[in-house]
């Protein structure tokens, strides 16, 4: 545990697979929409999060 | 001649007694709930997502929420922190780095730990409403 240090992309891609999961097993039914949810909420959470990165990128310096 | 089996009626006490036992070992464990309930997927995915959840917030060096806290936000975020249940209790039987939000990477931990609490609250509430037989 004391040399576990990811990047800020990494840290954030564990979070949004960890909550995509739970979303979709929590939120779906059958196994091929919970699957496609996931996949789904993944990709959202990653176009949102480097989407709002690129927004924050001019302010940064 | 096929006889039917006499039908098992539960009374609403027995009902709602069964699914408030369901939802604390639901909080004890995450994914219990579900697999008392024989969802074998949803048990082990949702404890899966709550582990690894906590699992790097503390790995990331994450604080826990104080339970005393003049803060409205602090509270609200000890509630969440207890929500996840055994994985709360994780860093006093393990020795683990303690929390450093010194660093960018603390702060994010912080959240991963309150972010387990809160999936394991929906876990939680999932397990409560299918015991109750609210939901399939």
């Amino acid at each position: 545990m004391r040399g576990f240090h990811p990047g800020h992309f990494w840290a954030m891609v564990a979070f949004a697979l960890c909550v995509s999961l739970a979303f979709a097993v929590l939120g779906r039914q059958s196994a091929g929409a919970r699957v496609k949810y996931a996949l789904w909420s993944l990709a959202l959470f990653l176009a949102a999060a480097i989407g709002i990165a690129w927004l924050m990128y001019p302010f940064s310096r | 001649m096929a006889t039917d089996s006499p039908a098992v009626h539960k009374s609403p006490d027995q009902v709602a007694a069964k699914a408030l036992l369901v939802a604390i070992a639901a909080w004890i464990v995450p994914g219990l709930g579900h697999l008392i309930l024989r969802r074998w997927g949803r048990a082990l995915f949702l404890f899966l997502a709550v582990g690894g959840l906590a699992l790097t917030g503390f790995a990331l060096r994450g604080e826990l929420f104080a339970r005393q806290s003049s803060d409205p936000f602090g509270a609200l975020g000890f509630l969440a922190d207890a929500c996840s249940g055994a994985f709360y209790f994780l860093p006093r039987f393990f020795k683990m780095a303690g929390p450093d939000v010194s660093r960018a990477a603390g702060d994010y931990g912080t959240r991963f730990l309150a972010a387990a609490g809160v999936v394991n609250l929906l876990g939680m509430l999932e397990s409560f409403r299918i015991a109750s037989g609210r939901r399939r």
